[in-house]
């Protein structure tokens, strides 16, 4: 083991882990509380930039053999998704002012970190587990209202099926093949042995729980509507995108092929059609983005339809559009002590009116998820159909579009709200932070840049 | 002809200036209402001289187009900014950006809550417009296509009528569902380029040597069909056009019969025939019959309407069917024809929804029933609506006849030798359609004699509180839009030599087959 390489491949994990420890001794020095959150801001900055400046030099290198390796593009994922969780941050000062939201994010970010570099199913293990436990703990952080406890023991429950589910799946594949290697997951999709192909089926399974798609979406709406807004917006976007950048390392360079294709067609259709007709019903803000994000999580999955080679960029592409809208909904929302009021759509009704900044980041954000060009959430769900198209799939791009279509209702029922409807502002709300204000602001520009420039970022990953 | 090197600046310009507009109305959006206004007048008004000027300059004897930008975009999906003039845009063009000042000094009075948002959506939607038009990328054309709802959704729903949400959720999602399956169509269609080609490219120019067979031009045409029939709109695809065009305050009703509606006739010229005409030729009298019945049914509609703006509503249908005949003729005479129309139908709609407008803000009712006499009472306001309303009939000197004239005239051309094979559905649609011509000025005079003539009837009249004839501004954008109407009808030589080329591509493109068995081959 060459303990350069383990510095510089790692190095984003480093810093990550020496932000930890940081924040840790900070806790127990009584200095949490105040500058906990600049300590964890750096160390995500310092890691992504760690991560962009690797990607960019070309760098590769495989440090623990058949266990993590790295690669440019895996490096440019990092990067990308840990800036991603720069707005995360800055939301959550209003909420949280320990030290335990940043120890906690931290370690899901550092899951988030194994997971595309994961060589063997040990890592990868270890990766899912290290991403979702601490969202366990941070569901029930805030405790905002009763039915966290709730939210955050039904994530528990599912959560753990769900990695007991992967576990049984990788017994069997290394029962199948004698290997616990990652690569052998894309020539065990085309076998014909039953033990093979029921590993691959448990595996995905697992994943499709992770990403709450049809019909293992039901923790979803009670975990999202649960959690504080920084803790949902966190696992709407980053979890979501960690899982399926996992499901991306899985498949590598394999076409979907065989049995495989029939889930691969079906249940990520029936998210998509179901996530967007269930948001419909919703008077919650949180439960409609975890139906939304039911939906989009089935977009994601259809990418896996779509021949190996675009599958990267087209999957990173989404996660980055559809994250940095959803984060910038989040971030814009205005402050309210009462949680249930504040998740509520009626706090949204006219509020245009009382705070225009906001209601037009919200407006922007609901009609790039919606898929309405120009905004990024267009060119996404265009270069994942584009894919599925030139794949041979035309029929169920279609109905994915159709799909896609039923979405629009309630996003622009939101619009609606926003600027239609007559409302006053409930007696407890404010104006959401500076530093929420600032990630708006952020997110903004990313989607500005993905708008106006996608073949630049196109380039990039 | 020297070239004018200044075009493509200028169009870039012409193009992008109603986001600067954005960006001064937002800044002055603290100030004053009136600064919006100024400044959302201004920025229109620049945008009518340039594309004035680039009107005057256009090269009539160039065939392709004119002014264009290239510049790629994403380079890895052959999409480019490619934008540029020729003879199927510049009237349109010019019809946006005369409409676009006209519009906002209409609605100087009647929009008083948010001002500077409205004048934002309308800047937007000018720009969205705009860009539709000189798009000459598909994916960008497509952007652009899909733009324009979300500022129209605003428009109707924030200053609308009472029912407004309903009217502007239906615009949209109606709407909608055609452009998602045409986004299916244009995937299907440049994937389909690429496996035969090999190269990946969005260029309308590109996508014009497609070779389809026949069954796949069909689903296509189909989709893409779908989508323009609800905009144009055609029967029976039509019913969100009432309920959007009562439901928008002027300004919208304005841009939306103005413009919006020529998107479904611009789009089947440019890319629905033109990309399938195979599929197009197969599917003419399918086609030509829904576009008669669009005529007869809509003139039909409109004769027994009681709200007046629904009366114009359905003539929009009825006027734009038209158009669609015209197209489908594939006659010169016809295709040039429908073109006029459109910018024909673009004036004379603007013209009638303005004046509803000004009578709505006087006296608060759409019903027909409660006015009566107002040529007594409005003698300005009388003499514009019976100009307006004789131009929507198709009077000679006015640019209606000039369309409706050579549209049908092209319907006939073509419908006389499929007649002499013996094939007489060409003819028999053609002659219903003239009858459209008669109900046309039934409904149109039915409602001029009820409205302007009779005993005097007007809500909030009174000898005491007379109501108050035209503005100074009023009959400013009505005269424009007068001499507008008057000028296309008495001299529509410039306007036809400016599209005679165009019309010839285009047909050389819908007459020319393209399917895989036979590269090229003419049909009659």
């Amino acid at each position: 083991m060459n303990t350069q390489d383990a510095l510089m491949a790692m190095l984003p994990e480093h810093l990550l882990l020496g932000g930890i420890v940081l924040v840790i001794i900070m806790e127990v020095l009584g200095r949490g509380s105040r500058s906990a959150l600049w300590v964890a801001l750096g160390a995500v900055i310092a890691a992504s930039g760690a991560a962009f400046m690797l990607s960019n030099a070309q760098y590769a290198a495989a440090p623990f053999a058949g266990q993590f390796s790295v690669t440019p593009a895996i490096l440019m994922a990092k990067g990308v998704l840990l800036a991603l969780a720069v707005p995360v941050l800055l939301m959550s000062r209003t909420e949280f002012s320990d030290g335990e939201f940043s120890i906690l994010l931290l370690s899901s970010l550092y899951g988030l970190c194994l997971l595309p570099s994961a060589d063997s199913f040990l890592v990868m293990f270890l990766g899912l587990e290290l991403l979702a436990m601490p969202v366990y703990a941070l569901v029930l952080l805030a405790f905002r209202r009763p039915q966290s406890a709730e939210s955050a023991f039904k994530y528990l429950v599912l959560g753990g099926a769900a990695s007991a589910t992967f576990l049984m799946g990788v017994s069997l594949l290394y029962g199948a093949t004698g290997s616990m290697s990652v690569d052998a997951f894309g020539p065990a999709l085309a076998s014909g042995d039953v033990m093979t192909r029921t590993a691959v089926v448990l595996v995905l399974l697992a994943l499709f729980l992770k990403a709450a798609v049809v019909p293992f979406h039901a923790w979803a709406p009670d975990t999202y509507e649960g959690a504080s807004i920084p803790v949902t917006a966190y696992m709407a976007t980053l979890t979501k995108g960690a899982v399926l950048l996992a499901a991306v390392r899985l498949f590598s360079g394999a076409n979907a092929t065989g049995p495989l294709v029939d889930l691969l067609l079906v249940l990520p259709l029936v998210s998509i059609v179901w996530g967007n007709l269930a948001a419909i019903k919703q008077q919650s803000f949180r439960r409609m983005i975890a139906y939304s994000s039911i939906a989009h999580a089935g977009y994601l999955f259809y990418a896996f339809l779509g021949n190996a080679e675009g599958r990267m960029q087209a999957v990173l592409f989404y996660v980055i559009a559809y994250s940095v809208v959803n984060l910038l909904a989040f971030a814009v929302m205005p402050q309210n002590t009462d949680d249930e009021q504040r998740d509520s759509l009626d706090a949204l009704k006219g509020l245009y009116h009382r705070n225009p900044f906001a209601a037009v980041m919200i407006a922007v954000a609901m009609l790039s998820l919606a898929g309405l060009p120009p905004f990024p959430g267009f060119a996404a769900k265009f270069l994942i159909f584009k894919n599925v198209v030139a794949a041979g799939y035309t029929t169920y791009a279609v109905l994915g579009l159709v799909g896609s279509y039923l979405g629009i209702y309630f996003y622009l029922r939101v619009i609606q709200l926003l600027f239609m409807t007559a409302g006053e502002a409930a007696p407890t709300e404010q104006r959401a932070g500076g530093m929420a204000r600032a990630a708006g602001v952020l997110c903004l520009v990313g989607t500005l840049v993905l708008a106006v420039l996608p073949g630049w970022v196109l380039g990039r990953i | 002809m020297s070239e004018f090197t200044m075009g493509p600046m200028l169009l870039n310009l012409v193009l992008w200036l109603p986001i600067i507009g954005v960006g001064l109305v937002l800044l002055a959006a603290r100030a004053n209402d009136g600064l919006s206004r100024t400044i959302s007048a201004a920025v229109m008004t620049v945008q009518f001289a340039l594309t004035t000027v680039l009107y005057l300059q256009f090269d009539t004897t160039a065939a392709g187009l004119q002014y264009t930008t290239h510049l790629p975009w994403i380079a890895q999906w052959g999409v480019s900014y490619l934008i540029g003039l020729d003879g199927f845009n510049i009237l349109l063009v010019l019809l946006t950006a005369f409409l676009g000042p006209i519009v906002v000094l209409g609605a100087w009075t009647s929009i008083k809550k948010d001002v500077p948002l409205f004048h934002v959506m309308v800047l937007l939607l000018q720009f969205a417009m705009m860009g539709a038009f000189v798009a000459q990328d598909l994916f960008l054309f497509y952007l652009f296509w899909e733009a324009m709802l979300i500022p129209m959704f605003l428009i109707i729903g924030m200053w609308g009528g009472a029912r407004r949400v309903y009217a502007t959720i239906k615009f949209v999602l109606y709407t909608a569902f055609g452009s998602i399956l045409m986004l299916a169509a244009v995937i299907y269609l440049v994937h389909s380029m690429q496996q035969t080609s090999g190269v990946m490219s969005f260029a309308f120019a590109d996508l014009y040597q497609t070779q389809l067979p026949l069954s796949v031009q069909t689903i296509l045409l189909g989709a893409f069909a779908l989508s323009f029939a609800i905009k144009v709109p055609m029967v029976p695809l039509h019913t969100w056009l009432p309920d959007a065009h009562v439901e928008a305050p002027t300004a919208g009703s304005v841009i939306l019969a103005g413009v919006l509606l020529k998107m479904g006739t611009y789009g089947f010229m440019k890319l629905g025939f033109p990309l399938f005409p195979d599929a197009a030729r197969a599917f003419t009298p399918l086609l030509m019959t829904l576009a008669v019945i669009s005529i007869v049914y809509g003139a039909c509609l409109a004769l027994v309407q009681t709200d007046i703006k629904k009366i114009i509503a359905y003539s929009s249908i009825s006027h734009l069917g038209y158009v669609m005949l015209g197209l489908l003729s594939l006659e010169l005479v016809g295709i040039q024809g429908a073109i006029i129309q459109m910018v024909s139908h673009g004036l004379v709609a603007a013209g009638l929804f303005l004046l509803v407008g000004m009578i709505y803000d006087r006296c608060h009712t759409r019903d027909l029933a409660a006015y009566g006499g107002l040529a007594r009472l409005l003698p300005v306001y009388s003499v514009f609506f019976m100009i307006f309303t004789l131009a929507s009939v198709g009077l000679p000197t006015t640019s209606g006849f000039t369309g409706e004239f050579l549209a049908l005239m092209g319907a006939f051309t073509a419908a006389w030798p499929a007649h002499l094979d013996g094939n007489n559905l060409p003819l028999v649609l053609a002659s219903v359609a003239v009858t459209g011509v008669v109900l046309g000025a039934m409904y149109m005079l039915r409602f001029a004699l009820t409205f302007l003539f009779g005993d005097v009837k007007a809500p909030h009249h009174s000898p005491e509180h007379p109501l108050l004839d035209l503005s100074l501004r009023e009959k400013s954008i009505l005269g424009l839009l007068t001499i507008a109407v008057f000028a296309l009808g008495l001299f529509p030589d410039g306007a036809l030599q400016k599209t005679e080329l165009a019309a010839k591509t285009y047909q050389s493109l819908v007459t020319t087959s393209r399917t895989p068995a036979d590269a090229v081959g003419v049909t009659p």
